[in-house]
């Protein structure tokens, strides 16, 4: 087997420090220009930008696509299933969130 | 070498049809997608249906695994036949069975041949390397002190001679102060290189968190239950409390109730936004009671009488 290492490597954090544009997400996620596109027509993606070419993506866009994208894989969902899949997900987390705290002040002051 | 039996894994028969393979697969695979399902066991089944479909949903390989599988005598466990894998050859692009399905067990592979895990087509001139993905789990203590983590990857690339082979790269990686579970690092250049001098793609690892004896995190705020006596709550008490980067002195306030959260603010996973530390009470009861003990509790009974009903509505909350 071939051996590198690569030594210290500065790294920034998606989520908070970059902004990509619609080729670059599409890089990142290993898709096409359509299918982010149909993403943002189905509201799972929300960047900034009127059109396309101006679109700038921010915050957890990137989790949004791939998760849309491996789920659309994996489970053969089509994309609007895909879609609701995702914002039901991010529901239940914040709902269990939510149980989480109220659990905790209930059984407590 | 064990043998798989992908029927087995999707719990279908060995004659079934295409339609029945796909409904099996569909089903067990939204029971176990690790997005869907957060048990530690999940994705590894997942895995597992994954390349049992992968094999059974086309008819080559279908036929190819069958083959084998009829040349496979005296159970699972025993060696394989020789040559038993010889002769087959796979048409297709990579088997781009999404994030969670790389990584084919031992017996795949040795039937179907090692892909370059995302194999392209051959572009003319040049082309800007793919990105990859990768995930890393860190110590909550990383998150709030920044640390240096070598990572260690696996991916098929070619050799001196020009042959797909395994490579493994080391990748010494500064930590930034502040991720979270479930963000992303992006390593500029560090994905696949490009072709005729096209730039290189970039690694994006997922960060996911050790899980901690003492701490949990709900985003960038962090919980942690602190085991107090009776009396500290009743009395209010100072008492030194663990963090994950060091400790603090707290005060219990008097009259605390089980459950209690005490906010630490700002002493969460640190950030622009930093997130908070809380604290939760949790009332103890002393496990051991000599005579004395007995006593002192007794006593507290007299002292209350009949003013605290902890069932009564409203009370003992």
């Amino acid at each position: 087997m071939m051996r590198t290492t690569v030594s210290v490597l500065q790294c920034q954090v998606v989520e908070e420090d970059i902004e990509m544009s619609l080729g670059q997400l599409c890089q990142a996620c290993g898709t096409d220009h359509r299918l982010v596109q149909q993403l943002v027509a189905h509201g799972v993606l929300q960047p900034r930008g009127e059109v396309p070419q101006a679109w700038i993506f921010v915050g957890d866009s990137l989790q949004r696509t791939r998760t849309a994208l491996r789920l659309m894989h994996d489970l053969e969902l089509n994309l609007p299933g895909a879609a609701l899949a995702v914002d039901l997900l991010e529901q239940i987390e914040r709902l269990q969130r939510e149980l989480r705290t109220l659990t905790a002040a209930q059984s407590g002051g | 070498m064990q043998f798989k039996d992908y029927y087995q894994t999707l719990g279908v028969a060995r004659d079934a049809g295409a339609d029945a393979i796909k409904h099996a697969y569909r089903k067990l695979a939204r029971k176990y997608h690790p997005d869907l399902n957060k048990e530690a066991e999940a994705e590894a089944k997942f895995k597992e249906l994954g390349e049992a479909y992968e094999v059974l949903k086309d008819p080559e390989k279908r036929a190819a695994y069958d083959d084998v599988g009829k040349r496979w005598q005296g159970g699972a466990d025993q060696p394989p036949p020789p040559d038993w894998n010889a002769g087959y050859e796979f048409q297709g692009g990579a088997p781009g069975m999404g994030d969670f399905g790389t990584g084919h067990s031992d017996f795949f592979e040795a039937l179907f041949g090692q892909r370059a895990g995302g194999a392209r087509a051959r572009t003319q001139g040049m082309a800007r390397g793919q990105d990859h993905h990768a995930k890393v789990l860190i110590d909550l203590l990383d998150a709030y002190r920044g640390a240096q983590r070598s990572i260690r990857l696996h991916a098929p690339a070619l050799d001196a001679q020009g042959r797909l082979a395994m490579a493994e790269r080391t990748l010494d990686v500064a930590i930034p102060v502040g991720v979270r579970e479930g963000q992303h690092l992006r390593l500029a250049g560090q994905g696949t290189p490009g072709f005729d001098g096209g730039p290189a793609g970039d690694l994006y690892l997922e960060i996911g968190f050790h899980p901690h004896p003492l701490f949990r995190v709900d985003g960038r705020d962090v919980y942690l239950d602190l085991q107090v006596a009776p009396w500290e709550a009743a009395l209010g008490a100072s008492v030194d409390v663990p963090m994950p980067d060091g400790s603090v002195t707290l005060s219990i306030p008097a009259g605390s109730a089980d459950g209690r959260k005490l906010r630490l603010k700002g002493k969460g996973i640190p950030g622009k936004t930093p997130g908070d530390l809380y604290v939760v009470l949790r009332i103890a009861m002393p496990c051991e009671a000599g005579a004395a003990q007995q006593q002192a509790w007794r006593d507290l009974a007299k002292a209350y009488g009949s003013g605290f009903d902890p069932r009564a509505a409203g009370e003992g909350k």
